[in-house]
Protein backbone atom coordinates (compact mmCIF):
# COMPACT_ATOMS: atom_id res chain seq x y z
CA UNK A 1 0.00 0.00 0.00
CA UNK A 2 1.08 3.32 -0.63
CA UNK A 3 2.93 5.39 2.58
CA UNK A 4 1.90 8.94 3.34
CA UNK A 5 3.06 11.65 5.97
CA UNK A 6 -0.01 12.45 8.20
CA UNK A 7 1.08 15.88 10.34
CA UNK A 8 -0.22 15.29 14.00
CA UNK A 9 -0.22 19.06 15.27
CA UNK A 10 0.89 21.97 16.45
CA UNK A 11 -2.74 22.01 17.10
CA UNK A 12 -3.70 18.07 18.00
CA UNK A 13 -5.17 17.30 21.72
CA UNK A 14 -2.74 14.53 21.86
CA UNK A 15 0.52 17.22 21.99
CA UNK A 16 0.12 19.02 25.06
CA UNK A 17 1.51 21.63 24.17
CA UNK A 18 2.70 23.33 20.76
CA UNK A 19 4.69 20.56 18.79
CA UNK A 20 4.35 18.88 15.32
CA UNK A 21 4.86 14.76 15.23
CA UNK A 22 4.57 13.80 11.36
CA UNK A 23 3.92 10.32 11.44
CA UNK A 24 4.14 8.11 8.10
CA UNK A 25 1.85 5.70 7.81
CA UNK A 26 1.20 2.10 5.60
CA UNK A 27 -2.26 2.07 6.14
CA UNK A 28 -2.60 2.30 9.70
CA UNK A 29 0.80 1.32 10.90
CA UNK A 30 3.61 3.93 11.88
CA UNK A 31 6.74 3.06 9.52
CA UNK A 32 8.46 6.33 10.33
CA UNK A 33 7.91 9.39 12.41
CA UNK A 34 9.69 13.34 12.54
CA UNK A 35 9.05 15.64 15.36
CA UNK A 36 8.90 18.68 14.88
CA UNK A 37 9.61 21.36 17.53
CA UNK A 38 10.04 25.07 18.41
CA UNK A 39 7.31 26.63 18.32
CA UNK A 40 7.34 27.63 22.16
CA UNK A 41 11.33 28.61 21.95
CA UNK A 42 11.61 31.62 24.09
CA UNK A 43 15.76 31.31 24.19
CA UNK A 44 15.89 31.22 27.87
CA UNK A 45 19.64 30.93 27.58
CA UNK A 46 20.31 33.93 25.48
CA UNK A 47 17.73 35.34 28.17
CA UNK A 48 19.83 34.69 30.90
CA UNK A 49 22.82 35.84 29.54
CA UNK A 50 21.46 39.21 29.96
CA UNK A 51 20.38 38.91 32.90
CA UNK A 52 21.92 38.67 36.41
CA UNK A 53 22.27 35.63 38.26
CA UNK A 54 19.41 36.07 40.63
CA UNK A 55 16.94 37.34 37.91
CA UNK A 56 16.93 34.42 36.00
CA UNK A 57 14.87 32.29 39.04
CA UNK A 58 11.28 34.03 37.59
CA UNK A 59 12.35 32.25 34.17
CA UNK A 60 13.15 29.00 35.13
CA UNK A 61 10.17 29.11 37.04
CA UNK A 62 8.56 29.51 33.28
CA UNK A 63 10.65 26.61 31.60
CA UNK A 64 8.19 24.15 32.56
CA UNK A 65 4.58 25.03 33.68
CA UNK A 66 3.37 22.24 35.67
CA UNK A 67 6.80 21.66 37.27
CA UNK A 68 8.25 24.84 37.93
CA UNK A 69 9.59 24.12 41.72
CA UNK A 70 12.24 21.72 40.18
CA UNK A 71 13.49 23.80 37.36
CA UNK A 72 14.16 26.87 39.54
CA UNK A 73 15.36 24.42 42.28
CA UNK A 74 18.09 23.14 39.63
CA UNK A 75 19.11 26.47 38.72
CA UNK A 76 19.66 28.02 42.00
CA UNK A 77 21.81 24.77 42.86
CA UNK A 78 23.92 24.52 40.26
CA UNK A 79 24.45 28.26 40.78
CA UNK A 80 25.35 27.34 44.67
CA UNK A 81 27.82 25.10 43.09
CA UNK A 82 29.16 27.53 40.89
CA UNK A 83 29.21 30.77 43.91
CA UNK A 84 30.26 27.66 46.60
CA UNK A 85 27.20 29.04 49.04
CA UNK A 86 26.27 26.64 51.23
CA UNK A 87 22.62 26.50 52.42
CA UNK A 88 20.99 26.68 55.66
CA UNK A 89 19.72 22.77 56.98
CA UNK A 90 16.12 23.71 57.26
CA UNK A 91 16.12 26.04 53.52
CA UNK A 92 17.08 22.42 52.31
CA UNK A 93 14.45 20.35 54.15
CA UNK A 94 11.94 23.09 52.95
CA UNK A 95 13.03 22.99 49.45
CA UNK A 96 12.23 19.07 49.65
CA UNK A 97 9.07 19.68 50.80
CA UNK A 98 8.46 21.52 48.20
CA UNK A 99 10.14 19.66 45.34
CA UNK A 100 8.26 16.86 46.59
CA UNK A 101 4.70 18.60 46.30
CA UNK A 102 5.46 20.07 43.25
CA UNK A 103 5.91 16.35 41.69
CA UNK A 104 2.76 15.52 43.15
CA UNK A 105 1.22 18.41 41.29
CA UNK A 106 3.14 17.27 38.16
CA UNK A 107 2.18 14.11 38.38
CA UNK A 108 -1.33 14.44 38.85
CA UNK A 109 -1.12 17.37 35.86
CA UNK A 110 0.38 14.40 33.68
CA UNK A 111 -2.25 11.81 34.88
CA UNK A 112 -5.41 14.11 34.12
CA UNK A 113 -3.86 14.73 30.84
CA UNK A 114 -3.40 10.86 29.95
CA UNK A 115 -6.68 10.26 30.81
CA UNK A 116 -8.86 11.85 28.17
CA UNK A 117 -5.83 10.96 25.80
CA UNK A 118 -7.17 7.55 26.70
CA UNK A 119 -10.94 8.68 26.06
CA UNK A 120 -11.64 8.84 30.06
CA UNK A 121 -12.56 12.24 30.69
CA UNK A 122 -13.46 11.09 34.63
CA UNK A 123 -9.79 10.45 34.87
CA UNK A 124 -9.24 14.04 33.83
CA UNK A 125 -11.39 15.39 36.52
CA UNK A 126 -10.57 13.11 39.48
CA UNK A 127 -6.25 13.45 38.71
CA UNK A 128 -7.32 17.28 38.79
CA UNK A 129 -9.38 17.86 41.62
CA UNK A 130 -6.59 16.28 43.70
CA UNK A 131 -3.92 18.55 41.59
CA UNK A 132 -5.92 21.52 42.95
CA UNK A 133 -5.16 20.26 46.90
CA UNK A 134 -1.45 19.97 46.23
CA UNK A 135 -1.60 23.74 44.25
CA UNK A 136 -3.29 25.01 47.10
CA UNK A 137 -0.90 24.05 49.59
CA UNK A 138 2.23 25.05 47.44
CA UNK A 139 0.50 28.86 47.20
CA UNK A 140 0.50 28.68 51.41
CA UNK A 141 4.12 29.59 51.27
CA UNK A 142 4.92 30.80 47.41
CA UNK A 143 1.45 33.12 47.93
CA UNK A 144 0.92 31.99 44.25
CA UNK A 145 -0.61 28.59 42.18
CA UNK A 146 1.46 28.29 39.19
CA UNK A 147 4.60 30.21 38.77
CA UNK A 148 6.30 30.36 42.48
CA UNK A 149 9.43 31.57 42.26
CA UNK A 150 10.08 30.39 46.00
CA UNK A 151 13.17 28.94 45.60
CA UNK A 152 15.94 31.75 45.75
CA UNK A 153 19.86 30.96 45.43
CA UNK A 154 21.08 30.28 48.58
CA UNK A 155 17.89 29.18 50.36
CA UNK A 156 14.26 30.07 49.98
CA UNK A 157 11.98 33.03 50.19
CA UNK A 158 10.56 32.49 53.27
CA UNK A 159 9.89 29.98 56.42
CA UNK A 160 6.53 27.58 56.19
CA UNK A 161 3.50 29.49 57.24
CA UNK A 162 2.06 28.33 60.42
CA UNK A 163 -0.20 25.30 60.22
CA UNK A 164 1.59 24.51 56.96
CA UNK A 165 2.32 20.52 58.79
CA UNK A 166 -1.43 20.38 59.97
CA UNK A 167 -2.81 20.69 56.81
CA UNK A 168 -0.57 19.07 54.19
CA UNK A 169 -0.69 16.07 56.88
CA UNK A 170 -4.37 16.22 55.94
CA UNK A 171 -4.42 16.63 52.36
CA UNK A 172 -2.04 13.02 52.14
CA UNK A 173 -4.54 11.13 54.65
CA UNK A 174 -6.92 12.55 52.02
CA UNK A 175 -4.75 11.67 48.85
CA UNK A 176 -3.91 8.09 49.73
CA UNK A 177 -7.47 6.91 49.96
CA UNK A 178 -7.71 8.68 46.58
CA UNK A 179 -4.73 6.25 45.31
CA UNK A 180 -6.10 3.47 46.32
CA UNK A 181 -9.61 4.29 44.88
CA UNK A 182 -7.65 5.15 41.74
CA UNK A 183 -6.09 1.68 41.42
CA UNK A 184 -9.45 -0.32 41.48
CA UNK A 185 -10.73 2.59 38.86
CA UNK A 186 -7.77 2.59 36.45
CA UNK A 187 -5.32 -0.32 36.86
CA UNK A 188 -8.30 -2.87 37.17
CA UNK A 189 -10.11 -1.31 33.95
CA UNK A 190 -10.02 -3.85 31.26
CA UNK A 191 -10.54 -1.06 28.97
CA UNK A 192 -7.71 1.48 30.15
CA UNK A 193 -5.47 -2.06 30.35
CA UNK A 194 -6.54 -2.88 26.55
CA UNK A 195 -4.94 0.96 25.51
CA UNK A 196 -1.72 1.05 27.39
CA UNK A 197 -0.58 -3.03 28.04
CA UNK A 198 2.08 -3.92 25.39
CA UNK A 199 2.18 -0.55 23.69
CA UNK A 200 4.74 1.62 23.26
CA UNK A 201 7.95 -0.92 24.29
CA UNK A 202 11.28 -0.33 24.88
CA UNK A 203 13.85 -1.97 26.71
CA UNK A 204 16.32 -0.65 29.24
CA UNK A 205 19.22 -0.61 27.51
CA UNK A 206 17.42 1.09 24.11
CA UNK A 207 16.43 3.94 26.53
CA UNK A 208 19.57 4.88 27.99
CA UNK A 209 21.28 4.90 24.85
CA UNK A 210 18.08 7.40 23.63
CA UNK A 211 19.04 9.29 26.41
CA UNK A 212 15.60 8.24 28.09
CA UNK A 213 15.66 9.07 31.51
CA UNK A 214 13.67 9.47 35.14
CA UNK A 215 10.22 7.53 35.48
CA UNK A 216 10.31 6.41 31.76
CA UNK A 217 13.76 4.58 32.73
CA UNK A 218 12.51 3.41 35.75
CA UNK A 219 9.39 1.91 34.03
CA UNK A 220 12.23 -0.38 32.46
CA UNK A 221 13.20 -1.83 35.70
CA UNK A 222 16.21 0.32 35.98
CA UNK A 223 17.14 0.85 39.68
CA UNK A 224 18.32 4.63 38.72
CA UNK A 225 17.18 8.15 40.64
CA UNK A 226 19.52 11.05 41.22
CA UNK A 227 17.85 11.73 44.43
CA UNK A 228 19.55 8.69 45.22
CA UNK A 229 22.65 8.43 43.34
CA UNK A 230 23.89 11.95 42.79
CA UNK A 231 22.45 12.95 45.85
CA UNK A 232 21.29 16.53 46.55
CA UNK A 233 19.52 18.76 49.65
CA UNK A 234 18.69 16.12 52.05
CA UNK A 235 17.44 13.37 50.25
CA UNK A 236 20.05 11.13 51.51
CA UNK A 237 18.79 11.28 55.25
CA UNK A 238 15.14 10.68 54.13
CA UNK A 239 13.49 7.06 54.60
CA UNK A 240 12.06 6.46 51.08
CA UNK A 241 12.97 3.90 48.03
CA UNK A 242 13.07 4.27 44.30
CA UNK A 243 10.17 2.69 42.52
CA UNK A 244 10.37 0.78 39.64
CA UNK A 245 8.12 -1.09 37.59
CA UNK A 246 8.91 -3.23 34.58
CA UNK A 247 6.65 -4.87 31.68
CA UNK A 248 8.47 -7.69 31.27
CA UNK A 249 12.00 -8.91 31.86
CA UNK A 250 14.07 -5.05 31.48
CA UNK A 251 11.53 -2.87 28.93
CA UNK A 252 8.35 -1.05 29.76
CA UNK A 253 5.07 -0.37 27.72
CA UNK A 254 2.91 2.42 28.93
CA UNK A 255 1.39 0.95 31.85
CA UNK A 256 4.45 0.07 33.44
CA UNK A 257 5.47 3.94 32.98
CA UNK A 258 2.19 4.97 34.47
CA UNK A 259 2.54 2.70 37.51
CA UNK A 260 5.80 4.12 38.26
CA UNK A 261 4.38 7.25 38.67
CA UNK A 262 1.71 5.95 40.84
CA UNK A 263 4.67 4.59 42.78
CA UNK A 264 6.59 7.36 42.73
CA UNK A 265 3.55 9.79 44.54
CA UNK A 266 3.61 7.38 46.89
CA UNK A 267 7.02 7.58 48.01
CA UNK A 268 6.38 11.58 47.71
CA UNK A 269 4.22 11.39 50.22
CA UNK A 270 6.52 9.52 52.54
CA UNK A 271 9.55 11.62 51.73
CA UNK A 272 7.04 14.77 52.78
CA UNK A 273 5.73 13.04 56.20
CA UNK A 274 9.54 12.19 57.32
CA UNK A 275 10.73 15.87 56.11
CA UNK A 276 8.67 17.23 58.59
CA UNK A 277 9.61 14.83 61.20
CA UNK A 278 13.59 15.73 60.73
CA UNK A 279 12.77 19.44 60.17
CA UNK A 280 15.23 21.97 62.51
CA UNK A 281 14.86 25.47 63.32
CA UNK A 282 17.05 27.76 61.51
CA UNK A 283 17.65 30.17 58.75
CA UNK A 284 15.72 29.77 55.87
CA UNK A 285 18.12 31.96 53.47
CA UNK A 286 22.01 31.82 53.11
CA UNK A 287 23.45 34.98 55.19
CA UNK A 288 25.71 35.98 52.48
CA UNK A 289 25.46 35.45 48.72
CA UNK A 290 27.90 36.48 46.10
CA UNK A 291 26.74 38.33 43.40
CA UNK A 292 29.28 37.89 41.28
CA UNK A 293 31.00 34.29 40.04
CA UNK A 294 33.56 32.86 38.34
CA UNK A 295 34.66 29.27 36.64
CA UNK A 296 31.80 27.09 35.67
CA UNK A 297 29.47 24.30 37.50
CA UNK A 298 26.85 22.19 36.77
CA UNK A 299 24.48 20.16 39.33
CA UNK A 300 21.87 17.74 37.85
CA UNK A 301 18.77 16.87 39.82
CA UNK A 302 15.89 14.84 39.33
CA UNK A 303 12.78 16.55 37.61
CA UNK A 304 9.20 14.93 37.73
CA UNK A 305 10.24 13.94 34.12
CA UNK A 306 13.88 13.13 34.07
CA UNK A 307 17.42 13.80 34.38
CA UNK A 308 17.05 17.72 34.07
CA UNK A 309 20.79 19.76 34.53
CA UNK A 310 22.23 22.80 33.91
CA UNK A 311 26.09 23.91 33.81
CA UNK A 312 26.77 27.82 34.27
CA UNK A 313 29.80 28.84 33.49
CA UNK A 314 30.79 32.79 35.29
CA UNK A 315 33.23 35.30 33.19
CA UNK A 316 34.08 37.24 36.67
CA UNK A 317 30.63 39.54 35.82
CA UNK A 318 27.37 39.42 37.49
CA UNK A 319 25.79 37.64 35.06
CA UNK A 320 25.99 34.14 33.73
CA UNK A 321 28.74 34.06 30.51
CA UNK A 322 26.74 30.74 29.35
CA UNK A 323 23.83 29.30 30.63
CA UNK A 324 22.99 25.16 29.25
CA UNK A 325 19.79 23.82 30.20
CA UNK A 326 19.62 20.13 29.75
CA UNK A 327 16.01 19.13 29.03
CA UNK A 328 15.22 15.30 29.79
CA UNK A 329 11.90 15.41 27.51
CA UNK A 330 14.41 16.78 24.61
CA UNK A 331 16.36 13.83 24.46
CA UNK A 332 12.96 11.32 25.42
CA UNK A 333 10.82 12.74 22.48
CA UNK A 334 13.93 12.82 19.93
CA UNK A 335 13.43 8.97 20.00
CA UNK A 336 9.62 8.93 19.55
CA UNK A 337 10.74 7.73 16.49
CA UNK A 338 11.79 4.42 17.53
CA UNK A 339 9.34 3.66 20.07
CA UNK A 340 6.40 4.61 17.74
CA UNK A 341 7.60 2.26 15.38
CA UNK A 342 5.30 -1.00 14.15
CA UNK A 343 2.19 0.93 16.13
CA UNK A 344 -1.11 1.51 14.51
CA UNK A 345 -2.09 5.59 14.04
CA UNK A 346 -4.11 5.16 16.86
CA UNK A 347 -1.74 4.18 19.65
CA UNK A 348 0.24 7.68 19.41
CA UNK A 349 -1.86 9.16 21.55
CA UNK A 350 -1.49 6.43 24.37
CA UNK A 351 2.40 6.45 23.56
CA UNK A 352 3.56 10.36 23.71
CA UNK A 353 1.17 10.40 26.43
CA UNK A 354 3.05 8.22 28.33
CA UNK A 355 6.31 9.42 28.24
CA UNK A 356 4.60 12.79 30.26
CA UNK A 357 5.65 15.44 27.61
CA UNK A 358 6.44 19.40 28.54
CA UNK A 359 7.01 21.26 26.01
CA UNK A 360 8.01 24.22 27.98
CA UNK A 361 10.88 22.85 28.99
CA UNK A 362 11.60 21.18 25.32
CA UNK A 363 11.93 24.20 23.41
CA UNK A 364 13.31 26.27 26.32
CA UNK B 1 35.89 -0.17 38.22
CA UNK B 2 36.70 2.41 40.65
CA UNK B 3 36.56 5.73 39.74
CA UNK B 4 40.54 6.18 40.41
CA UNK B 5 41.47 3.07 38.32
CA UNK B 6 39.51 4.51 35.44
CA UNK B 7 41.19 7.62 35.54
CA UNK B 8 44.37 5.85 35.81
CA UNK B 9 43.29 4.03 32.89
CA UNK B 10 42.45 6.93 30.35
CA UNK B 11 45.46 9.29 31.43
CA UNK B 12 47.68 7.91 29.06
CA UNK B 13 44.91 7.84 26.23
CA UNK B 14 45.83 9.31 22.75
CA UNK B 15 44.23 13.18 23.45
CA UNK B 16 43.94 13.22 26.82
CA UNK B 17 44.88 15.58 29.44
CA UNK B 18 44.38 17.75 32.38
CA UNK B 19 42.13 14.45 33.81
CA UNK B 20 41.03 15.55 37.41
CA UNK B 21 37.78 14.77 39.74
CA UNK B 22 35.66 17.73 39.92
CA UNK B 23 33.68 16.22 42.78
CA UNK B 24 33.87 12.61 44.09
CA UNK B 25 31.91 11.67 41.73
CA UNK B 26 33.13 13.65 38.34
CA UNK B 27 35.82 13.20 35.99
CA UNK B 28 37.34 16.34 33.88
CA UNK B 29 39.84 15.88 30.79
CA UNK B 30 40.54 17.75 28.14
CA UNK B 31 40.46 16.46 24.78
CA UNK B 32 41.61 17.00 21.40
CA UNK B 33 39.16 17.24 18.28
CA UNK B 34 41.51 14.73 16.20
CA UNK B 35 41.11 12.17 18.64
CA UNK B 36 37.76 13.10 20.22
CA UNK B 37 36.16 10.01 18.54
CA UNK B 38 38.47 7.21 19.38
CA UNK B 39 37.98 8.41 22.85
CA UNK B 40 34.42 8.45 22.79
CA UNK B 41 34.15 5.01 21.33
CA UNK B 42 36.30 3.45 24.04
CA UNK B 43 34.39 4.96 26.94
CA UNK B 44 30.66 4.31 25.25
CA UNK B 45 30.43 0.64 27.09
CA UNK B 46 31.13 2.52 30.53
CA UNK B 47 29.25 5.47 29.79
CA UNK B 48 25.89 4.81 28.75
CA UNK B 49 24.32 7.53 28.64
CA UNK B 50 24.75 11.37 26.98
CA UNK B 51 23.43 13.54 29.32
CA UNK B 52 24.54 16.72 27.57
CA UNK B 53 26.52 18.83 25.17
CA UNK B 54 26.78 22.44 25.81
CA UNK B 55 28.48 24.40 23.18
CA UNK B 56 30.39 27.94 24.61
CA UNK B 57 31.35 30.54 22.48
CA UNK B 58 34.71 31.82 23.92
CA UNK B 59 35.71 34.61 22.08
CA UNK B 60 37.75 33.97 19.53
CA UNK B 61 37.69 29.93 19.85
CA UNK B 62 34.67 27.81 20.64
CA UNK B 63 34.68 25.32 23.48
CA UNK B 64 32.83 21.98 23.59
CA UNK B 65 31.55 20.66 26.93
CA UNK B 66 30.87 16.62 26.91
CA UNK B 67 28.57 14.93 29.96
CA UNK B 68 28.35 11.55 29.81
CA UNK B 69 26.72 9.76 32.69
CA UNK B 70 27.34 5.92 33.74
CA UNK B 71 23.61 4.62 34.56
CA UNK B 72 24.75 0.51 35.51
CA UNK B 73 27.60 1.43 37.74
CA UNK B 74 30.54 -0.15 35.60
CA UNK B 75 32.68 2.54 37.17
CA UNK B 76 32.08 3.12 41.20
CA UNK B 77 32.87 5.65 43.54
CA UNK B 78 34.34 3.95 46.83
CA UNK B 79 31.54 3.75 49.80
CA UNK B 80 29.01 5.05 47.93
CA UNK B 81 26.64 4.29 45.36
CA UNK B 82 26.89 7.74 43.39
CA UNK B 83 26.82 7.94 40.08
CA UNK B 84 29.70 8.84 37.69
CA UNK B 85 30.15 11.05 35.20
CA UNK B 86 32.54 12.31 33.00
CA UNK B 87 33.24 16.12 31.36
CA UNK B 88 34.80 16.19 28.78
CA UNK B 89 36.12 19.21 27.23
CA UNK B 90 37.26 20.34 23.45
CA UNK B 91 38.21 23.17 22.21
CA UNK B 92 37.22 24.50 18.38
CA UNK B 93 38.96 27.33 16.35
CA UNK B 94 36.78 29.47 15.15
CA UNK B 95 37.17 29.34 11.67
CA UNK B 96 36.68 25.19 12.24
CA UNK B 97 33.95 24.65 13.87
CA UNK B 98 33.52 21.06 13.26
CA UNK B 99 34.14 17.70 14.70
CA UNK B 100 33.41 14.21 14.26
CA UNK B 101 29.28 13.29 15.12
CA UNK B 102 29.13 10.88 18.09
CA UNK B 103 25.26 10.62 17.53
CA UNK B 104 26.08 6.94 16.11
CA UNK B 105 27.41 5.95 19.51
CA UNK B 106 24.66 7.44 21.40
CA UNK B 107 21.57 8.18 19.83
CA UNK B 108 20.75 10.70 22.57
CA UNK B 109 23.31 12.89 21.43
CA UNK B 110 21.47 13.13 18.38
CA UNK B 111 19.67 16.60 18.92
CA UNK B 112 22.10 18.38 21.28
CA UNK B 113 24.48 18.25 18.46
CA UNK B 114 21.62 19.76 16.38
CA UNK B 115 20.77 22.14 18.79
CA UNK B 116 24.43 23.06 19.08
CA UNK B 117 24.55 23.47 15.28
CA UNK B 118 21.32 25.38 15.64
CA UNK B 119 22.14 28.07 18.46
CA UNK B 120 25.97 28.33 17.82
CA UNK B 121 26.68 27.11 14.23
CA UNK B 122 29.13 24.14 15.08
CA UNK B 123 29.02 21.21 12.24
CA UNK B 124 29.05 17.93 12.96
CA UNK B 125 30.72 15.62 10.49
CA UNK B 126 28.47 12.61 10.11
CA UNK B 127 25.70 13.83 12.11
CA UNK B 128 22.53 11.87 10.23
CA UNK B 129 20.58 14.83 9.77
CA UNK B 130 21.92 18.30 11.00
CA UNK B 131 18.90 20.16 10.52
CA UNK B 132 18.07 23.32 13.08
CA UNK B 133 15.73 22.12 16.10
CA UNK B 134 14.87 24.50 17.78
CA UNK B 135 14.28 27.92 15.32
CA UNK B 136 12.89 27.97 11.83
CA UNK B 137 14.17 26.88 8.43
CA UNK B 138 15.59 29.87 6.73
CA UNK B 139 16.76 31.50 9.91
CA UNK B 140 20.03 33.73 9.30
CA UNK B 141 22.90 33.51 11.75
CA UNK B 142 23.48 31.12 15.36
CA UNK B 143 21.88 33.43 17.74
CA UNK B 144 23.87 32.20 21.02
CA UNK B 145 27.09 33.24 19.44
CA UNK B 146 28.63 36.11 21.26
CA UNK B 147 28.95 38.36 18.33
CA UNK B 148 25.62 37.46 17.01
CA UNK B 149 23.75 41.26 16.56
CA UNK B 150 19.86 40.25 17.08
CA UNK B 151 18.75 43.66 15.27
CA UNK B 152 19.98 42.83 12.13
CA UNK B 153 18.45 39.53 11.46
CA UNK B 154 15.32 40.54 12.78
CA UNK B 155 13.33 40.96 9.50
CA UNK B 156 14.61 37.80 7.82
CA UNK B 157 12.63 35.18 8.74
Amino acid sequence: MAEMWISMGPQHPMTHGLWTLKVKVDGETIVDADPELGYLHRSVEKMGERRKYFMNTTLTDRLCYASSTTWTHCYAHSVEELMEVEVPVRAQYIRTIMLELQRLASHLMWAGAYMPDLGHITGALYFWRDRELFLNLLELPSGSRLLYNFIRIGGVKRDLPNGFEEKTERILKLFEQRLDEYSDLFENSKIFRMRTDDVGKFTAEQAKNFGITGPNLRGCGTKFDLRKHDTYEIYEEIDWDISTREAGPGYSDCFSRYMVRIDEMKESVRIIRDCFKKMPAGATLASRVPVRAHGEAFRRTEDSRGEAMMYVVGDGSDRPYRWKIKSPMFTTMSACPHYLKGYKLADIPAIMGSIDICIGETDK
Amino acid sequence: MDIDEFMQQFSTSKGVSNISKIRENIVKLDLTKEDSLNFFDSIKSDFEHCSLISAIDNQPDFELVYHFSCINQAIVVKDSDCAVMLEAHVYLKRDAPSIDSISNIWFGANWHEREAFDLMGIYFIGHPDLRRVLLPEGFAGHPLRKDYVYEIHEEEW
